[in-house]
Order: structure tokens, then sequence, then C-alpha cells
């Protein structure tokens, strides 16, 4: 609590059920202290309006137990990246790939590709978090709002969809599953 | 029965009892200030009577003051006086002298100065020259005087028994009091201990209910009253209550029962590897195959969580108005590279756009449930289809297919958690899909039915139209 006042961090993650206390009262009281480092919220309390709690508190993500380890560190680098300054610019690109945010299109090495619009908001995730791991949870949580853990392999058949569109034809593979955890966006695997 | 029970109330520490209580000193109060004012306006009431009735006879015996004649005056008394002690009227007439000419009082009163001046005015009069039978403690009379020419004096009074009428009424409102008093302690014991019988029965059914034995209700008695209601009331709470722990011991049942061997099968694989040694890759492979089998049994505590909290009726998301066309059209869409991976249509036909109310993300899972099932278990080139269709006062979201269906006899039973179909032996699966469903459906006041689409299976999950701004809770 002390450190988390004082000290400068990037990142902090905060446990709900910590001894004596709710998790959330710091990330209250860092906030009220203008304080924004970004805050992953841990818990155990994984209903939604626990989740909704997390979040109105300041928190900035919610992971709820139990939790695989990637996914703790796939969410960590996505706060710790925000936390950069953002590229506030409409278009994104990895390598020869680039997605313009105004008009909705997409080339890789100068050839347009055609995207569904769930597509479009899959890649532009994924670019936005380029070079790190993005686990199948944050891609359900950010691309469909979904909640819920599919028990088929759904995220992968939409990956390798656009894999394929984004991938085929070029030599160099951007598009990389991590194996167990997710998936990368990079240049190299 | 433990120290922290509260002892058994008093029968004077009832409600009833400080009711009556209350109520008599309340009465008292109110007779009290009615007395108050009854003796007041009495008093003003009887001394305006005395002044006229005085004024008036006064001038009956001076004929207005023409006949001034004491002899005249004397005759005219001797006549009014007759009964005069009966009807509370005084009368004297004395020469100048003071002697007595003729009157029922015995002489001129001394005890107070009476000014002869024809004006009323309440005097004490010794009771030594009253008339006797007088009112005993009446002695304060309204009274007249005057002086005649000759020097004679007159002197008329009119007992007004005042004192005695306002004894009387205070002794009879008293002895109300002291019934009404009375009346209302034994009205309040009666009532007190009636209900405190009432709510001993109560207390005695909570104290076993306490004590464990969950099946106990509250008797209800066949009066139908106030105190039936609540026991109603709180036999329904318990029955939910004990509805409620028993859907608590089934999931807690069906963790040890279904996690039990998956958790088992991870430790000898764990075990098994650990045994001998292994090359790198071998080591990886197992490590790998171990957070494969941890994440399948997260996936199915989590199912198990969901299923359990849907059951117990708590909303965990917020109630929001849905379009459940849109999030039919979400989820089709989301689920379609699946469908076509397995060689089938997944395509949504009708769709209305109906809101209802409910938590996007359990209605979306419960969507995705079915969705998912279709899509495992229609063989490669059937069809699933999804309609949105508006009935009379529900909305009705089908999900069709034209798989193997399931058969009759066993469309109830796989609504159970963990029962999966022979059939399905070979499928992934925690036999949980349906089961959460079948308890988002009963926390939306939904119907989920199973019928026979020849071939195939129609699913169909009825939602009430929304209502107007209510919750659902």
């Amino acid at each position: 609590m002390h450190l988390a006042l004082t000290g400068k961090y990037e990142v902090i993650v905060a446990d709900r059920m910590l001894p004596r206390r709710d998790g959330l009262s710091i990330v209250r009281i860092l906030r009220a202290d203008n304080n924004h480092t970004p805050v992953l919220v841990l818990s155990a309390l994984g209903e939604v309006n626990d989740r909704v709690a997390g979040l109105q508190a300041g928190g900035d993500d919610y992971l709820v137990k139990p939790f695989a380890f990637s996914e703790l560190l796939a969410r960590l680098g996505a706060l710790t990246r925000r936390q950069q300054p953002a590229p506030m610019d409409q278009r994104l690109q990895v390598a020869d790939l680039t997605l313009d945010l105004r008009d909705q299109s997409v080339k890789r090495a100068g050839k347009p590709i055609r995207l569904q619009p769930r597509e479009f908001r899959l890649l532009a995730f994924l670019m936005r978090h380029s070079g790190q791991l993005v686990t199948r949870t944050m891609l359900l949580e950010h691309v469909w709002e979904f909640h819920f853990d599919p028990q088929t392999n759904v995220v992968d058949v939409q990956i390798s969809r656009l894999r394929s569109k984004i991938d085929r034809d070029h030599e160099l593979p951007l598009l990389h599953t991590v194996r167990g955890s997710g998936y990368k966006l990079s240049e190299c695997p | 029965m433990n120290a922290l029970e509260p002892p058994p109330p008093r029968l004077w520490r009832t409600t009833a009892i400080r009711l009556a209580v209350g109520y008599v000193l309340a009465y008292a109060l109110a007779l009290v200030v009615a007395l108050a004012a009854v003796s007041w306006t009495t008093a003003i009431y009887s001394d305006a009577r005395a002044r006229s009735q005085l004024q008036q006879e006064l001038k009956l015996l001076t004929h207005g003051s023409k006949r001034t004649d004491t002899q005249a005056i004397k005759d005219a008394m001797l006549l009014r006086m007759h009964g005069a002690s009966r009807k509370k009227r005084l009368y004297l007439l004395v020469s100048a002298d003071g002697n007595k000419l003729v009157g029922n009082l015995l002489a001129w009163p001394t005890e107070e100065d009476i000014p002869v001046d024809g004006q009323v005015r309440t005097v004490e009069i010794e009771l030594e020259v009253l008339p006797p039978k007088w009112f005993e403690d009446d002695s304060f009379i309204p009274v007249i005087a005057t002086e005649l020419p000759d020097g004679g004096r007159l002197l008329l009074g009119l007992g007004v028994a005042q004192a005695k009428l306002l004894q009387d009424i205070t002794e009879y409102l008293s002895e109300g009091l002291l019934l009404a008093v009375l009346l209302s302690l034994a009205m309040g014991l009666t009532l007190g201990r009636a209900i405190l019988q009432r709510i001993n029965t109560i207390s005695s059914a909570a104290a076993r209910i306490m004590a464990g034995d969950l099946s106990r209700r509250v008797p209800v008695s066949p009066r139908n009253d106030e105190f039936d209601a609540l026991a109603g009331r709180l036999n329904a709470m318990l029955g939910r209550i004990q509805q409620l722990i028993k859907g608590m011991r089934e999931v807690t049942d069906n963790i040890a029962h279904d996690l039990r061997s998956p958790l088992t099968r991870l430790r000898s694989q764990l075990e098994i590897t650990l045994l001998e040694p292994r090359t790198e890759e071998q080591y990886r492979r197992a490590i790998a195959l171990g957070i494969e089998e941890s994440e399948s049994l997260i996936r199915t505590f989590n199912s198990l969580l969901e299923i359990a909290q849907a059951h117990a009726g708590q909303f965990s998301g917020n109630v929001q108005a849905l379009d459940l066309c849109a999030l039919a059209h979400d989820l089709v869409e989301f689920y379609g590279a699946v469908a076509e991976e397995a060689g089938l249509a997944l395509a949504i036909e009708d769709c209305s756009c109906v809101n209802i109310e409910g938590s996007r993300d359990l209605i979306a899972q419960a969507i995705g449930n079915l969705l998912e099932n279709a899509i495992k278990y229609t063989p490669a080139g059937g069809a699933v289809t999804v309609q949105v269709i508006q009935a009379d006062n529900a909305v009705e979201l089908r999900v069709n297919d034209n798989g193997p269906g399931i058969a009759e006899a066993e469309r109830a039973r796989v609504l159970e958690r963990f029962v999966r179909l022979e059939s399905a032996r070979h499928t992934p699966g925690n036999g949980l899909g349906l089961s959460l469903v079948q308890a988002v459906a009963r926390l939306h006041q939904a119907e989920l039915t199973l019928r026979d689409g020849h071939p195939g299976l129609h699913v169909s999950l009825r939602f009430p139209r929304m209502r107007s701004a209510k919750a659902m809770s």
C-alpha cells in the first residue's frame, strides 16, 4: 500500500483478497491521489458485477483466478504498452502490413486485402499489441465482447482464417501461434 | 440452546401491554383535560344564568323599582318564597335596624361584607345563616343586595350547586377512568398472551430449523390471519433456502465426483513422467499435457460455478435491455468459421428485432453452448439454422440442426449436470453445456424445450417479452 502510493511503477497488480482489505480500496486511493499507474486487478470474484466494480474503481484490467500465467503476462504487457505514448495516428503498421483505421483498409506489401468487419477488428487489436502475446480470452473480450469460454476452438479458427488472408503468398509469416497461450503478431516469431 | 439465544419475552414486556398502558395514560390525560374544560364552562354558564335570574327576581319583587314600600315588598316576597329552599333560592328582607322581616336566610350574612348596590356577585355566606338542608359545601353563592328607601335591605341569592355538580362529574369520570384502566390492562394482557403464543410457535420452529432440521416449517393455522401470512412467507423463504442448499450440495457432489478423476489423471501423468529420466522434449510434452489437463479442469470448474450462480438466481451481470437478434447475429458470425470448418451451413434465418431483458454475457453463453452442441453433433454436410421469432408475449430463439437428434427418453436427462449420452463419448466436452443453458433460461424466466426436428434437434428458448422498466429479480 505504502509502496504503491510512494513508488513509481510501470504497472501494479492488485489482488482483491488482501488480508483485512479489499485491493480495490488501494486502487481507489491511488486514483484519488491522481496516480495513473496502470492497475491490473486480480481476483477470484469473477462475476460480471465484480469485474465492473473492479474497473469502476479505477482498475485498467481485471483477471479472474484461476488464470494461466501466460494470460497474466500478456495482459501486463498490454497494460505497460498502453502506458507508452499511444500511437494516436490512424495507421498501424507491422513489417509490410498496414492497417488504416480511417478507410478500414488493410494492405500487405502494397496489395490490398479484403477483410470482414470482425476480422478487421481482430487484426487491428493484434496490430495494436504487435510484438506482444495476446491470449484467446483477451481476443474474446476485446474483439467479440464475449465474457465466456467457448468449449470449441472458435478463436483458433478465426485466427487461422485471418492468417490465411494476411500471410498467404508471403514469405515472412506475421501471425504466430504461441503454443498453449495465444498469439503474437510480429516480424519474428 | 446456546448462550446467544435471546430469552423468551416476558408477558409484561410485550408490545400489547405497552400499547395498553400507553393507551390508558393517554385516556387519563384526555379525561383530565375534558374535566377541566367542563368545570370551566359550567362555571361560566351557571354564573351567567344566576346573574340573569337574580336580576329578574329583584325586578319582580320591586316591580321594576316602582315598589318601594317595605311592607309591599315583604308581601310580594312571601308569595315568591314558596318552596324557595328547595329551588335553591335565598331571600332576606331586613328592616333599617337590621331585624329580619321575612326570608329563608336566618340573618344578614356577616362572613363577607355584601355591598347593597344591586349588582350580582358571588360571596361566601356562613353556614349558620343558611337555611337547613342547604348544600353543605355550597357556601359560595351569587347574590344581589339592594337598599330600600326606608333603610331596609333586600338580599336575594341563587344556589347553583356548582361545586356539587362538578364533584359529581369528577366522580363519574374517575370511575369511568378506573374502569377503562382495568379493561385496557385486561385486554392488553389477553392480547399480549395470545400474540406471545403465536410468536413463540414461530420462534420455536425457527430454533428447530437453526438446530439443523431444515425440512421443518412454521406451523400455519387455518385462521389465515396476519401471523399465518407471515408464517407462509417464512415457509416460502425456508423452502427457497433449502432448495439453494440442495443445489449447493449437488454442485459440491458434482465437483467431488467429476473433478476427482481428471485431477487423479493429471497427478499420475506427472508422477509417471518423474519416475525415470526423460529427454527434454519428453518433459516439455508432459508439461504441455499437464497444462492442457488443468485448463480443461478450470473450464469445467468455471462452468459449474456459473451454473450454480445462475441456479441460485443471482444476476451476476447487469440486467439490460438486450436485442436478442443482434446478439444471435454476433454469435452466428462468431461460430460461422467453425461451422464452415466442420462442413456445416450455419445461418440465421428469421430475425425480428425484439428486446428482452437479461444479462448479455449469460445469454450469449447459453446461445453459444447451443451452437457449439449443434456444430459438434451434426455430421458434415448438415445445416444449423438460428431463428428469432416474435410470439404473443414471448421472444423465441431457436437453434435447429438436422443431425442425429436426441431420443425422446433422453431429452430430460441431457439437461442434468455431467450427463453425456453414450453416443457423445468420443467427443470432447464435460456434459455441462445444456445444464448451463437450462440454468440461464431459468434465471431469465425463459423456457427451454428440446424437440424432434425430423431429423435433427430443435432447441427453443422462449424468453418473456420485456416488461416496462421492471427489474428481473
